[in-house]
């Protein structure tokens, strides 16, 4: 993972003096996962977008520590959830910044499936723990396999697998009506 | 048992992903780009001076450290000398009676006997110190020139043993 030659591409752009390529490439490469990681986190669009340039700043003020990791993605990811943990301690602080009741998981285009599933999905994603909320989300959402999983979070993939498995025992349970 | 078990997982599966996650869109790809290329384009301009002068601080901080340690080290290793030898040294000026042989012994006995007895730092004392070496070594080039040499082993300089206790 961490000697494919994406990796080298990306750690001589953050090495480099070229902010224009170097952010783009983090943007390529980590926005889309990062985003769902942080949904899957903070059940919350509004405050993932706001976290996610939050992790995009950080990431370009260490970008020279990026860039000599060992495992780009697994600090990639660290980074991600020590501004998450920091946002919800915020917001813990400052009930007024709360989290905004809003949709995070959206129906399909051209879906003949009721309006309220999407929600109803949220609900129950909701429910979950958030450690294995996040591996659903990583493993539904944006395919990635137990192993790709583990190395995003620094988890083993049996971990990763077990948690899976309570979060879907867990979801069956409460959506049991919909299946 | 474990395919029973992801054919069991399969309908709730199924209907996860009859949603989506939305993906980050261009309004936010543009706003965060935007500004993590400002951060870039500032945080370039303050590595170039603050590298070299966080190592100049850390090297500063290093050296004074290293020179604490020395310094603490240093009083802690000579400290068990400075106040416990001096006053033994002055409560048994015999002490080097015990020593063993050496080259002109009684001479530096007494010697060492006047030393102990007279504040060096004090100018009366000084002046002291300096009449008493000359008085000694006049009567030591007396005694030389009234006494023929011995004739092996002893000393030259210095009368026998028996009579080095007419200086103390």
């Amino acid at each position: 993972m961490d000697e494919n030659p994406a990796d080298n591409v990306l750690r001589a752009a953050l090495a480099g003096n070229d902010p224009g390529a170097g952010v783009r490439l983090l943007w390529d490469r980590y926005a889309s996962d990062l985003l769902a990681y942080l949904q899957a986190r903070l059940c919350s669009l509004h405050d993932a977008e706001d976290v996610l340039q939050a992790v995009f700043v950080r990431m370009i003020r260490k970008r020279h520590r990026v860039a000599r990791a060992r495992f780009l993605d697994a600090y990639v990811f660290q980074i991600a959830r020590n501004e998450a943990i920091r946002w919800i301690g915020r917001r813990k602080r400052n009930p007024a910044t709360g989290p905004v009741n809003e949709s995070w998981l959206l129906s399909r285009e051209g879906s003949r499936e009721p309006g309220d599933l999407a929600e109803r999905l949220q609900t129950a994603l909701g429910r979950l723990p958030q450690s294995q909320r996040e591996v659903i989300v990583m493993k539904i959402y944006r395919q990635k396999t137990f192993l790709e999983i583990s190395q995003l979070l620094g988890l083993s993939p049996n971990t990763v697998a077990s948690r899976y498995r309570y979060g879907i025992e867990k979801l069956r349970i409460l959506l049991e009506n919909l299946i | 048992m474990t395919n029973g078990k992801d054919r069991r997982n399969e309908p709730i599966e199924n209907l996860l992903r009859k949603v989506r996650l939305p993906e980050p869109s261009i309004e936010l790809k543009e706003r965060i780009t935007a500004e993590a290329t400002r951060v870039w384009k500032q945080t370039s301009v303050e590595l170039s001076w603050r590298i070299p002068f966080r190592r100049l601080v850390v090297s500063a901080a290093a050296a004074v450290l290293v020179i604490w340690l020395a310094n603490v080290s240093s009083d802690y290793s000579v400290a068990r000398w400075r106040y416990e030898a001096l006053s033994k040294t002055n409560q048994q000026p015999s002490a080097l009676d015990i020593l063993p042989e050496m080259p002109y012994g009684s001479f530096a006995r007494h010697l060492a006997s006047v030393a102990r007895e007279l504040p060096a730092t004090e100018a009366s004392g000084l002046h002291q110190y300096v009449e008493t070496m000359q008085e000694l070594l006049n009567e030591v080039q007396q005694n030389n020139v009234s006494q023929p040499p011995a004739p092996t082993g002893g000393s030259r300089l210095l009368p026998e043993e028996s009579r080095s206790n007419s200086y103390s």
